[in-house]
């Protein structure tokens, strides 16, 4: 103990006296993740626009993108309106592609740089018609929002938000329509899910699901319900290639419990024998 | 047949002899507890990761592009793949356990004190040892939580003026944690930290038998009435290593296997959450990153001490003191019951760990 508090004394002075060495790391350290609270995009276009220079409703911008699904999946502001981030003199150049807001009648083009396929059946649909001929009809904005979007679900379709351009009646028959098999494509990503979990290898059949989800969410744009109804059939038949490859892993990892919980037992009951046989040897 | 074996092997060796007096004449002292096995279920503990360990080599491929996939048709396609694998993960985290039960009750005991001391700082070594084997398999699966939770502990070494830089590159093998850190991390995990783990192993059990198991405190205190003032090995007029002591050791032995295929039935993630099935990606950083149970008292240490070469100092202090403690502690007395102020620092100490491994995690 005599040595102990010197020893401590010695250290700790000589840790405090280097502490300020490195103020390089300190502030490198600190706006790691590890530091803790979220991350947080930091780009020229986020931090004017969250400056007090920026108009009310252009400041709630960067909040409304960082809870969007487009956030979550690293799809940041320039990717759909151009520029450069990191360079704020030239975030907004035209020479570095920036093209900021677009027109009302061209939302579908701008989203569809990304979103091919269902730009595609959009513009051959009685909603791309009519935002052709009238330039007022829906566009991509008026069912998914902009920046603060979402993962679509086939909650979009409802009485709510179609009443406000026409009547629900043939909304309602497509949600029908598309109901059963998103439903069916909803479990099997969460089956899919649960098994990842597990570290099981799931890469092919999430990339069928994920590409079988993204033809049939393009069909639905076509707003045509004989289209959609058509095609459910060969929809199905993948999901439930699907289906089976997962129920097949499923059944597996009940044998794998099985069997566990079985050894599981084992060393239970020789815990048990062996307890009671050492009982015995009393001197 | 069996006769000739025993009786060839008996001529050679004198197995009779070497199981006579190394097992059943060989005492242990009558107080002994049940936390005296734990030391034997870490070495029993040890075995199961190297062999599973080994298992796991034969398909596992140590380079970043192919590391996440082989572990994945590990757990999908090798026979038996996922139960090696479950007992190697689940097994790291018992194997901390039941290595942190056993130093705290080596230091409840005394049994650190007098003559002893090189076998609690063996012990210290191998618990080290452990925590980077545990850090370095972290990231060997290449996933998202091993690869930023391994991106922290290689920024640490940095925080440290003229070598912290140097000896981060040369953990990572760069600037970042990349295809190199793999490598490296790899090599250290099967073939530099096995030997020095057996050697160091070797070592204390070597101690243990040559200076005698030390007695328990609690009760009749048999080392305590005869002062240590040479060299003497240990006798004890007490129970029969073979079969008495034993038997509760491979009881023990049983318990941990019964707990290990507990969480590998009932819990499978217990010990791999969401993100430990994810591919690493670089460009791509969690909401939220945290290293593994054991190092979240640290890490939240870390956070909390502004300044982060005070927070590493503070930490590669507090293990010197507790790798020294038999030269700082050199009271004879072994009864911590005995020590009000001593068993309250301690206390204290296991309290604070405890509430920042908890807040660790938030």
């Amino acid at each position: 103990m005599r040595y102990f508090l010197p020893l401590f004394l010695v250290l700790t002075l000589t840790t405090v006296t280097m502490a300020g060495y490195r103020e390089t790391f300190e502030q490198e350290f600190l706006s790691k993740p590890w530091a803790g609270g979220p991350i947080v995009e930091k780009s020229a276009c986020i931090e004017c626009h969250t400056s007090h220079i920026m108009k009310p409703a252009f400041r709630a911008i960067p909040d409304e993108w960082q809870g969007s699904w487009h956030a979550l999946n690293d799809v940041s502001c320039h990717d759909c309106h151009g520029g450069d981030p990191k360079d704020p003199s030239m975030s907004m150049s035209h020479v570095r592609g920036f093209v900021g807001k677009p027109k009302y009648e061209g939302v579908p083009e701008y989203c569809g740089k990304c979103h091919i396929g269902i730009v595609k059946n959009y513009l051959e649909s009685g909603h791309g018609k009519a935002l052709k001929a009238t330039k007022r009809g829906p566009n991509c904005v008026t069912c998914h929002g902009s920046h603060g979007i979402q993962r679509a679900t086939i909650d979009i379709i409802n009485e709510q938000l179609c009443t406000k351009c026409h009547s629900y009646e043939r909304a309602k028959v497509m949600k029908q329509a598309l109901f059963l098999t998103e439903k069916k494509m909803g479990e099997i990503e969460k089956d899919l899910k649960a098994l990842k979990n597990e570290g099981i290898f799931i890469g092919d059949d999430e990339k069928t699901l994920f590409s079988t989800h993204a033809e049939f969410r393009a069909l639905f744009h076509t707003v045509d319900v004989s289209m959609v109804k058509d095609r459910t059939d060969e929809v199905t038949k993948r999901l439930e290639g699907i289906e089976k490859n997962v129920q097949r892993t499923l059944t597996e990892l009940k044998v794998r419990k099985n069997f566990s919980a079985f050894l599981t037992l084992i060393f239970s009951g020789l815990a048990v024998a062996v307890a009671m046989l050492s009982a015995t040897y009393k001197e | 047949m069996g006769k000739k074996i025993r009786d060839w092997i008996e001529l050679r060796i004198g197995l009779d002899e070497l199981v006579r007096t190394q097992l059943r004449e060989y005492r242990v002292p009558k107080n002994i507890n049940i936390f005296y096995t734990l030391g034997f279920v870490a070495v029993v503990a040890y075995v199961i990761q190297a062999l599973t360990g080994f298992f796991l080599l034969l398909y596992y491929i140590p380079q970043s592009e192919h590391a996440f996939r082989s572990v994945q048709d590990i757990m999908t396609k090798v026979p038996y793949g996922w139960l090696f694998r479950q007992m190697h993960v689940v097994g790291s985290n018992l194997m901390v356990i039941v290595l942190i039960l056993h130093l705290l009750a080596v230091f409840f005991m005394g049994s650190y004190k007098k003559p002893r001391e090189l076998t609690w700082m063996s012990g210290g070594v191998m618990i080290a040892t452990v925590f980077l084997f545990c850090l370095s398999g972290f990231l060997l699966p290449w996933s998202q939580l091993g690869y930023w939770a391994t991106t922290i502990v290689t920024s640490m070494p940095a925080a440290f003026p003229y070598v912290g830089d140097f000896v981060a590159n040369i953990l990572r093998g760069g600037d970042h944690v990349s295809g190199p850190t793999l490598n490296r991390f790899f090599a250290l995990h099967v073939a530099l930290l096995p030997p020095i783990l057996v050697a160091v192993m070797g070592f204390h059990l070597f101690l243990i038998r040559r200076i005698g198991i030390s007695s328990s405190p609690f009760g009749e205190a048999v080392e305590e009435a005869e002062p240590w003032v040479g060299y003497r090995h240990e006798q004890y007029n007490g129970q029969p290593f073979y079969p008495h002591f034993f038997l509760k050791e491979i009881f023990m032995c049983m318990v941990y296997l019964a707990v290990m295929f507990f969480f590998i039935t009932f819990m499978p993630t217990f010990f791999a959450p969401e993100d430990a099935n994810i591919q690493a990606d670089p460009l791509r950083t969690p909401a939220y990153i945290r290293p593994e149970w054991y190092f979240l008292a640290p890490y939240q240490m870390l956070k909390l001490i502004p300044n982060k070469f005070l927070g590493i100092s503070v930490q590669v202090i507090f293990v010197a003191v507790c790798l020294l403690w038999p030269f700082i502690d050199s009271k004879e007395k072994k009864n911590i019951l005995r020590r009000p102020f001593l068993l309250s620092v301690i206390l204290c100490c296991l309290a604070i760990w405890t509430v920042l491994t908890f807040w660790g995690r938030y």
